[in-house]
């Protein structure tokens, strides 16, 4: 079954437009469904977040096995259909069949190890998938609130902002690791370590203005230094730091010692 | 039911667009993290308009490309206003409590298109399909709820009464 999913991504269009992300049509739904390897089943996870978007869109690149689904399978056809709606907005919304369902079926949210073995193109095409799915769950909680019903599978939601934030991860790992070997950087971002009126030392990361810091008011009003009042606070700031630490550190010790007292064959514990 | 705080959003919410100032190339921004909301009107509204929320970040010519590009969507004129969330309501220690700020964008389609609001949550009949998960739980319900029943020639009489 990993054939599948091969299958799967070489099937998808190498078109750039952000909006014509392939998704899997429902023959290709049926044979995994049909199938009991056990790679499938988490291939399936991952597949049956799909299995609410169906084939649209009017690519050139679509194989020609592909060209019949759309009309053959008529149970995917778009219930508010007009002459002139638009089919775009459609994407907005679950399948008709799911209107009205008190539990929608989803699969696992992706992890950061499955996103790593994807190719870029993948994760790019994925990205917007994911993100049309969350407008679309966005729409059906507003719309569920809206009429004062529950939402079907809320559970969609927080499942495809935690595989967007993975994704971001593992895009982001990317990005440096290109950029290490390239330039030789280890932020994108440009920033430098200051230090904050409260004596603070923290990284500042740089921000685009329009006119140089000086001609700034709003800027100036930040004030990067600390200034010389603060020093009895910073001191007092310290000793606490290491008043804390030795307090630490002796109760550690108290209590080893007891132990010790107690169970005199006890080995020492390293922590 | 408490949500678990999603600690690595910052990748997500961190990056920074560069500042536009006229003259500079047009803005292109791949895998934009911005989500909207597609709502029901409240107000009548003419045909071709669709109501969205939008990040309040969110301009009008990004949500045109937004929709063009992602969705496919013919979008004519866009008009947003900001919605003000109350900051009135109070809670059980008399702290005003925020509502938060959106953006709202009502979004006029091109090309004579027309866009009706669809009615997400019809009516359906709860029986749930053959041999599935539902239809096993429902039948076990059913059967405890039969067991817990008294005997039915007492009357109603509860088993207080009685030897």
């Amino acid at each position: 079954m990993l054939g599948s999913v091969g299958g799967f991504t070489v099937k998808m269009a190498a078109s750039s437009s952000a909006g014509r992300a392939l998704t899997l049509c429902k023959q290709f739904q049926n044979v995994l469904r049909i199938s009991t390897a056990v790679n499938a089943q988490h291939c399936a996870a991952n597949v049956t977040r799909y299995q609410n978007h169906v084939y649209r869109g009017t690519s050139p690149l679509i194989a020609p096995s592909w060209c019949s689904s759309p009309l053959s399978s008529a149970g995917q056809c778009r219930a508010l259909h007009t002459t002139v709606s638009v089919r775009g907005l459609e994407e907005f919304f679950d399948l008709p069949e799911n209107w009205g369902e008190s539990r929608v079926k989803s699969g696992a949210p992706w992890t950061a190890k499955h996103l790593r073995t994807k190719s870029n193109e993948d994760l790019h095409k994925l990205w917007y998938v994911l993100l049309k799915e969350k407008n679309m769950l966005l729409t059906l909680e507003q719309e569920a609130r809206r009429q004062r019903v529950q939402m079907p599978s809320p559970e969609r939601l927080r499942k495809v902002e935690r595989s967007i934030i993975r994704l971001e991860t593992v895009v982001t790992e990317r990005e440096t690791a290109l950029r290490l070997l390239q330039t030789g950087q280890e932020k994108a971002r440009p920033g430098d370590w200051r230090r904050n009126i409260f004596g603070h030392v923290f990284w500042y990361r740089f921000k685009e203005y329009a006119c140089p810091w000086y001609m700034n008011k709003r800027y100036k009003r930040k004030r990067f230094y600390t200034p010389n009042f603060v020093q009895p606070h910073l001191r007092l700031r310290i000793e606490k730091y290491l008043r804390e630490r030795a307090k630490k550190a002796n109760l550690e010790k108290k209590t080893q010692a007891k132990l010790r007292e107690k169970f005199p064959q006890m080995k020492i514990s390293s922590s | 039911m408490h949500r678990k705080k999603l600690r690595d959003k910052k990748n997500v919410d961190r990056a920074l667009y560069p500042l536009y100032q006229l003259g500079n190339p047009q803005l292109r921004i791949f895998r934009p993290k911005w989500s909207l909301t597609l709502v029901r009107p409240g107000k009548e509204q003419p045909p071709d308009t669709v109501q969205f929320r939008i990040p309040m970040v969110m301009t009008k010519c990004d949500l045109k490309g937004y929709l063009e590009k992602i969705y496919n969507v013919p979008v004519g004129t866009i008009r947003t206003r900001i919605q003000f969330g109350s900051n009135k309501k109070r809670n059980h220690l008399n702290q005003r409590v925020k509502q938060p700020d959106f953006k709202v964008a009502y979004v006029q389609l091109a090309q004579g298109h027309t866009f009706t609001f669809p009615d997400i949550f019809p009516e359906k009949d709860g029986t749930p399909a053959e041999g599935s998960m539902e239809e096993m739980q429902e039948k076990f319900i059913e059967d405890e709820k039969q067991r817990q029943k008294s005997d039915p020639r007492r009357g109603g009489v509860t088993e207080w009464f009685g030897l």
